[in-house]
């Protein structure tokens, strides 16, 4: 009898005899890889690169994504109005050129922040790790430091001063300081020739060991151009005119891989002025710039569609600019004619359709600009010229050989920047970047933002915008955007 | 501290006096006395005022002393006091005219001649059913003689004199005095029915209120099944000291949020430990559920476990037995890690020897929302527009579909619709019914249940919250009743259907000359306008996108145990937890704008969750009796193990409507989330009780955890309590005393306690794949994570306990006070890190320290009684305080600009509001050096703080009946300061308008209209420009104002059938009976409840309920 009901009891409790250890320890979760392996094979080191490209792009509602700049520094800037009844506060802050550090601002803080820790984490991973092949840890580190330029160029742009995080020693960087803008253009320099030197000169595919088949390519990975291309950008903001050239001639003469193309192609996927192009990660969109800036909700600018573009911009076109007819397009509600861009055309593809468009990272007719200002800046005023024509016929317009073959050099340079205006309108931010490297920012926006902001008073530090507060309580040792210390 | 010094002076005085009586006199040295049966103190006192001889004895040994018959005329005293002793047990000496009083030594004949009169007295105690009472105490009265019973009941008492008093008793029994004999047979005692002598279950066990060394409350289920809740924690509101209990939404199914003596983690969680049947329970559900039921008290910043809802509605409140909250370290430290925010033990109803019984419970009833908030009509809001147009300069309104459709002619400027009444002004069903059979006999007992509950919603449209249950339990022993067994199982389903958002948003918002919900035709109106677009977010179409929610809970437990030796046991529980969830939300196409449908496509998100767990917990139990006293001694292991996994998935591009339930009719879906977490848990534990003839009880108990969400570097943790308990009132001087006190206990403890409600591998370093519809390139995403932490470690809260159980007048008013200050330090809490880290925040266990103390009273009392009325009341008071005491970081850190050294945890900090500036229209406030200012910085001029936790809560109870009539009635208080809703919302400022919206409560009306104007609030507008200072106004001392309120929580009335004729139609008998929830709420705060504090979530609803309770 007791024997019996003792062997129910011993039975259920033998089990039990493991070792403690062994009960407490637990491998990583099932939805996860851990650290060490995420670089032990090359698909997992270079989705850790993927989720870099994978949330550049993003929508108004997610701001953070830099592609967003695109209409947000074009709120700041001239570019872009925003219709009041929309009802979003913080776009109509930057767009009234009025944020504060509790307002906005802290999209592409947080944003670029929280994705140069992805970046620091590959670069340490990628240079520690033995399995990887060879090939593909010389790409992905070379695309690692490419990325982290990107982030940094934006943010010294963006912020002025911010500090400069290399590490992932979060002990560290929780009490960094702010480094000055020379530092951290060294490092976007430092970077991207490092980029240069590992990346590969032609498209790779997804292995990031073979190129694609000549002229079949897929221009989404980064390549050894993409860094020249970023360089030649860099210089340029730092006005190292002759570098600047050297950097654009150099991505020019590929003429293999690089050519102007017409204008209804520019934005089309794989087209051959594209030097780096992000694909739509959602099966409902191709860009997100379509679905942003293509005013079709209630036929008129509304909370989904709040933008259109600035008077400031639409009035400079001269007549018969194909980038006015191929670039944008209008809408008329109650009497008013409201212009949107449509660089992006393809908006709600039928599910499951071809995509057509990529976001363009960066293109030729960029580039050309930058050897345009260069070569003016230098005094090879024909060059300039030459460059800037190119441009201008592309578009339709009279170039400025056949126009103003005498033109002085300040006219000249003047003219470049009125063209990049023209050019790149609504595209990553350029308009706002180049007015305040251009130093006419307070001679734009003193008329600007009056018209914005119901004679609102444009100030000078509101070319940067604010740190936000969070991060200024979470750091001690972090100073406010100077201006907005209040 | 003087009052305290005063008072123990005075405590010393009177105890000295009351054993020692010393008083000097002095007279004649002669004796006279004539009486018969004096009591020789009365002697004494006598001797004294005559003679002036001072006596010095103990009341104790006087208890001994035999009356004397005395007839002295003028004797010497040392004569007198030869009479007087004579015979007596004791002696005497003098010495300085002072006779002192002591126990005569027996002499050896004496002692002989007492072994000569003593018998061995044996006898068996049982119950009133016969059953032996193993543990009950036998003992000589007045004396320290006694034994206890063995495990049949049994005693053996050696030397006592023949018919000497036998005082014997056994918790939860009344005690019996009988006279000694050799063979005493049975004694019977009969069940006690004090409150003190009621079963409480604690951790590894039972005790009673009247022995417990710890802090433990205990509901039964007679006032559960009196309340119309589909949530037992719900049934706690408001009647147990220290625990803190608010519910988050009105809706079936809502988040609960429980704090037991308040808050003691900064960030990590603050949920107590729930045990059903020995079976750990989850205190928060994953993600999956519908987010408008609300949270249940989340603090964590990204815990892996936070959904919405909470995890106790899916267990059925009619199978609950009992439930114990246990607070202080004696109850909950064996539980280790997981209790520092107390425990809440559920017992489930189990099956009871005896003719198989039938019970069936019915209830119908309906809910409404209970208060209506006061918003403008439709005169009073186009005033306000057109003020606002007015003073924006703005002359027409905006055109368009996105404009001003309320004033651009597109809308009924006539209409005066009440959206309260419409939207949220329903009647919602409410349905229960519970079934059992139970029944079997002594040795195999069994019970079977079933339960289905429906509750529909005030909302328009068919959306119910469905419950359906089963469960069983059957106990069986051997014959010989050393091998038990207990098993019992439950499987609860619940259907929750609801809609993607919480009307009540847009029952306030919504404009009163918003276009009606409906087409003439039925169709929805979309306040379509000249140019065929639309005009208004029609809130009913929203109710198109249906969130169907379904949880599975099944719990199964057993327990085996086999006595080895007698008071040796060895145990052990197994017990298997799976709640599972499935949800189904949709959108569909037709819930949206007409004009946007062609962009538009269907989905619908499939969510699905199980987390399971599975325990045993292997125990050696041992009592015997050591000395006077009883010994316990338990020594067990947990072993645990979690596991969770869940995926989300969105399916689109659905070709119609009808399909959009299946998966597979989706042409495109995407993986949205995924979780796979696993955790493990093992430990030793013990505990000693010593019970020193009830009077004196000391408790340790130790226990040894380890876990796996901490670094291999601190994966275990000691802690430890010491419990004691002193029952004064069986002390003989206080029962001869002090009378009319029945009971009185006076406790301690002192403890350690651990919390680890961290998600898990926060000490890894791990990479997650990104979800995409397209992956970049054809290859998958992967990112870091969060920063890991391997150094973490455990949380630690020590908790110190005083109470005081008191008892009058045969228990007839019982008072328990305790005192309580638990201190948690080594704080596991996500510490703030600047984004430059590349997170938003780390788990790191911080420095500083959180100090929970507070009061906590109750008073039962029984007030009236008679055969046919009684009347009685039970109040409690909590009286907390969280502070946090000590943090050497705060500098350093984020915490710098919200956490207050020696200030309340719940501090915040605000600006100072100075009303409206009557010049300009604008709210001004304070700055740091006094002046006004209308744009205050956030970082200077916040120096108002104000303390948003509860100050006080409790709850007043009364129970009377009347011959078959009872009625209970539950009042609940809380005193606290809550955001009102006077200023209007956060982000819009009065005036403003966006799709539909903006409708304003009239406190609103009191505005500056013009220069000179004294006003609460500023200028209308309808723009964004005052958006900064509506925000602060948020951020000011304007808007906290008392919330504190008084609810008529629950009352109930029933009666039962006389029993003549219950059982002339055959049944044993029926109760009928209308009960009542949140019935009336008094308060002054200006919004819509001021439990949820908030004026746009669905407020508790106020259910009644009538019902009927059959025995067969």
């Amino acid at each position: 009898m007791k024997i019996k009901y003792l062997f129910i009891m011993a039975c259920s409790l033998l089990f039990i005899s493991s070792g403690c250890r062994k009960l407490v320890e637990v491998d990583g979760p099932s939805t996860s890889i851990s650290s060490a392996n995420a670089y032990k094979t090359n698909a997992t080191a270079i989705g850790v690169l993927n989720s870099l490209y994978v949330n550049m792009l993003g929508s108004l509602t997610s701001p953070g994504q830099l592609n967003s700049l695109s209409c947000i520094a074009g709120l700041s800037a001239d570019e872009l109005s925003y219709e009041r009844l929309a009802g979003s506060s913080i776009l109509d802050s930057y767009y009234r050129n009025v944020l504060t550090n509790t307002t906005g601002g802290n999209s592409y803080w947080s944003g670029s922040y929280s994705k140069l820790f992805v970046v620091n984490s590959a670069i340490i991973g990628l240079t520690e790790s033995k399995e990887l092949t060879p090939a593909v840890k010389r790409q992905l580190l070379g695309e690692a430091h490419f990325m982290r330029a990107v982030y940094y160029f934006y943010l010294v742009n963006l912020y002025g001063e911010v500090p400069l995080v290399l590490s992932t020693d979060y002990t560290v960087n929780a009490l960094i300081g702010k480094s000055s803008r020379d530092q951290v253009y060294q490092q976007i320099v430092s970077d991207l020739k490092n980029a240069q030197n590992l990346l590969n000169d032609s498209y790779l595919q997804a292995d990031c060991i073979t190129s694609y088949p000549s002229g079949l390519e897929e221009r989404i990975r980064p390549t050894k151009y993409l860094a020249t291309a970023l360089l030649a950008r860099t210089f340029l903001y730092l006005q190292d005119w002759p570098n600047a050239e050297e950097q654009a001639t150099s991505l020019i003469a590929n003429t293999n891989y690089f050519q102007l193309e017409s204008i209804d192609n520019v934005f089309l996927k794989n087209n051959r002025e594209a030097i780096w192009q992000i694909p739509s990660t959602s099966n409902t969109s191709n860009t997100p710039d379509a679905d942003t800036f293509i005013i079709r909700f209630g036929g008129a600018p509304g909370p989904n569609n709040p933008v259109y573009l600035n008077e400031a911009l639409t009035s400079d076109f001269q007549a018969g600019d194909k980038r006015k007819s191929n670039w944008m397009s209008s809408i008329v509600s109650k009497g008013i004619t409201y212009f949107y861009a449509n660089k992006y055309k393809v908006v709600s593809p039928p599910l499951g359709s071809e995509v057509k468009e990529y976001t363009v990272f960066m293109r030729l007719a960029e580039i050309y600009l930058i050897r345009a200002e260069a070569r003016a800046q230098l005094g090879n005023l024909a060059g300039a010229v030459a460059d800037l024509d190119k441009i201008k016929q592309r578009a339709g317009i009279p170039s400025v050989a056949d126009t103003n073959p005498t033109i002085g050099k300040d006219e000249l340079v003047a003219m470049i920047l009125e063209e990049k205006k023209l050019e790149l309108f609504t595209e990553w931010g350029h308009r706002w970047l180049d007015l305040k490297r251009g130093g006419k920012i307070d001679e734009v926006m003193r008329t600007v933002t009056p018209k914005k902001n119901n004679g609102g008073v444009w100030k000078s530090y509101q070319q940067f915008y604010p740190i936000p507060l969070v991060e200024l309580q979470a750091n001690p040792n972090l100073t406010p955007t100077p201006g907005y210390q209040f | 501290m003087g009052k305290i010094i005063r008072v123990m002076k005075l405590v010393i005085i009177l105890l000295t006096t009351a054993i020692i009586q010393v008083s000097a006199a002095s007279y004649a040295q002669k004796v006279t006395m004539k009486q018969h049966g004096i009591e020789l103190v009365n002697v004494f006192q006598e001797i004294r005022k005559q003679t002036g001889y001072d006596f010095l004895y103990s009341d104790k040994i006087m208890e001994q002393a035999k009356p004397v018959d005395l007839n002295l005329q003028d004797v010497g005293i040392e004569e007198a006091l030869e009479i007087c002793f004579k015979d007596q047990p004791l002696s005497y000496s003098i010495e300085n005219k002072i006779v002192t009083v002591r126990l005569k030594k027996p002499g050896f004949l004496s002692r002989i001649a007492a072994a000569f009169g003593s018998i061995d007295a044996s006898g068996r105690v049982v119950d009133s059913e016969n059953r032996p009472l193993p543990g009950a105490s036998v003992k000589v009265k007045k004396t320290e003689k006694g034994v206890s019973t063995d495990k049949d009941g049994r005693f053996f008492l050696r030397g006592v004199e023949e018919g000497a008093v036998l005082v014997v008793s056994f918790i939860g029994y009344l005690p019996k005095e009988v006279s000694a004999s050799a063979n005493m047979g049975n004694v019977v005692l009969e069940q006690s029915l004090s409150k003190l002598d009621e079963v409480q279950v604690i951790a590894y066990g039972t005790t009673t209120q009247r022995l417990s060394t710890g802090n433990v409350t205990t509901i039964k289920a007679d006032v559960i099944e009196k309340q119309p809740v589909n949530n037992p924690l719900l049934a706690l509101q408001g009647r147990v000291p220290g625990l803190f209990i608010e519910q988050a939404t009105g809706f079936a199914g809502t988040g609960v949020k429980v704090r037991i003596q308040g808050q003691n983690s900064y960030r990590a969680g603050n949920d107590p430990l729930y045990v059903i049947d020995g079976v750990p329970f989850n205190s928060q559900l994953l993600p999956g559920a519908n987010p408008i039921l609300g949270n249940s008290g989340v603090t964590a910043r990204y815990s892996n476990t936070s959904g919405a809802s909470n995890p106790l509605n899916f267990i059925n409140p009619a199978d609950i037995e009992s439930i114990d909250i246990l607070k202080d370290a004696d109850a909950t430290s064996i539980y280790g890690s997981r209790a520092a925010n107390g425990a809440i033990l559920i017992t489930t109803k189990k099956g009871k020897a005896g003719d198989t019984r039938v019970n069936l419970n019915l209830q119908s009833g309906w809910a409404k929302v209970p208060r209506k908030l006061e918003i403008m009509n439709s005169q009073q809001y186009l005033e306000m527009r057109m003020e606002a147009f007015r003073n924006d300069g703005i002359t027409e309104p905006g055109p368009g579909p996105y404009g001003d459709s309320d004033l651009n002619g597109t809308w009924d400027k006539s209409r005066n619709a009440d959206w309260q009444e419409e939207l949220i002004g329903g009647t919602a069903q409410y349905q229960d019914a519970n079934a059992s059979i139970s029944g079997g006999t002594d040795k195999t007992a069994f019970l079977i249940g079933t339960g289905y509950h429906r509750e529909t919603n005030v909302f328009p449209g068919d959306f119910a919250d469905q419950k359906g249950s089963i469960r069983f339990s059957i106990n069986n022993s051997s014959a010989n009743n050393r091998f038990k067994l207990q098993f019992s199982g439950s499987y609860l389903f619940d259907n929750n259907k609801l809609p993607n958002v919480d009307m009540t948003n847009s029952a306030i918002k919504l404009a009163p000359v918003a276009p009606e919900i409906y087409l003439p035709d039925g169709s929805i109106n979309w306040g379509t306008d000249e140019y065929g677009y639309s005009s208004f977010e029609n809130p009913i179409a929203v109710l198109n996108d249906k969130f169907f929610n379904k949880t599975q809970n099944l719990m199964s437990n057993m327990i085996l145990s086999y006595e080895i030796l007698p008071g040796f046991e060895l145990k052990s529980n197994f017990g298997y937890n799976s709640l599972g969830s499935s949800s189904n939300s949709k959108a569909y196409i037709e819930s949206n704008y007409p004009e946007i449908r062609p962009y538009l496509v269907r989905s619908t998100t499939f969510g699905s969750n199980t987390s399971a767990s599975w325990i045993v917990e292997p125990q050696l139990t041992y009592y015997r009796n050591v000395n006077r006293g009883r010994l316990e001694l338990l020594f067990g292991g947990t072993i645990r193990q979690d596991k969770s996994i869940g995926s989300s998935i969105i399916g689109y591009g659905f070709s119609n409507d009808l399909v959009m339930d299946d998966l597979l009719s989706a042409p495109f879906s995407d993986p949205v989330s995924s979780i796979g977490y696993q955790s493990k848990y093992i430990a030793a534990f013990g505990r000693v009780n010593y019970n020193w003839l009830n009077k004196y009880i000391i408790n340790l108990s130790l226990r040894r955890d380890g876990s796996s969400k901490f670094g291999p570097k601190s994966q275990f943790h000691n802690f430890a309590s010491v419990g004691s308990a002193w029952i004064f009132s069986d002390e003989e001087f206080i029962k001869e005393q002090v009378k009319f006190l029945s009971f009185g206990k006076l406790r301690a403890s002192y403890g350690t306690t651990g919390s680890d409600q961290i998600g898990d591998y926060r000490f890894m370093s791990l990479y997650q794949p990104q979800s995409t519809s397209l992956p970049y390139q054809g290859t998958p995403s992967y990112r870091p994570i969060g920063i890991p932490n391997p150094y973490l470690q455990w949380e630690e809260t020590r908790k110190l306990s005083i109470g005081l159980d008191l008892g009058f007048f045969r228990d007839r008013i019982l008072l328990n006070a305790n005192y309580y200050r638990n201190t948690s330090s080594n704080q596991l809490s996500e510490y703030t890190l600047p984004i430059t880290t590349g997170s938003i925040g780390i788990t790191r266990n911080q420095a500083f320290k959180i100090r929970n103390s507070g009061w906590e009273v109750m008073l039962t009392t029984n007030n009236l009684k008679t055969n046919t009325f009684t009347w009685s009341s039970s109040i409690n008071l909590t009286r907390p305080k969280t502070l946090l005491v000590d943090y050497p970081e705060i500098i350093k850190s984020s915490a710098a600009s919200t956490a207050i050294i020696g200030q309340p945890l719940s501090v915040i900090k605000l600006y100072h509001f100075l009303g409206v500036d009557p010049a300009t229209g604008k709210y001004q406030f304070e700055d740091k050096n006094g002046n006004p200012t209308f744009t205050p910085n956030a970082e200077e001029d916040k120096f108002i703080e104000i303390d948003a936790a509860p100050k006080f809560f409790g709850g007043i109870q009364n129970t009377i009946s009347f011959k078959g009539f009872q009625l209970d009635v539950l009042f609940s208080f809380v005193n606290q300061k809550g955001q009102d809703f006077s200023y209007g919302y956060r982000t819009s400022s009065p005036g403003a308008f966006g799709g539909g919206s903006y409708n304003q409560p009239i406190s609103v009306l009191n505005r500056w209209r013009q220069p000179g104007d004294i006003s609460t609030i500023q200028k209308y507008t309808t723009g964004y420009d005052q958006l900064q200072s509506q925000s602060d106004v948020y951020n000011s001392d304007a808007t906290w104002v008392d919330a504190s309120y008084i609810r008529l929580k629950n009352a109930s009335l029933s009666w039962i059938l006389p029993e003549k004729i219950a059982h002339k139609i055959k049944i044993n008998s029926c109760d009928i009976f209308i009960q009542g929830q949140n019935l009336w709420t008094i308060t002054g705060f200006n919004g819509l409840d001021p439990e949820t504090k908030s004026s746009l979530t669905l407020p508790p609803l106020r259910v009644i309920v009538i019902g009927m309770k059959i025995s067969l």
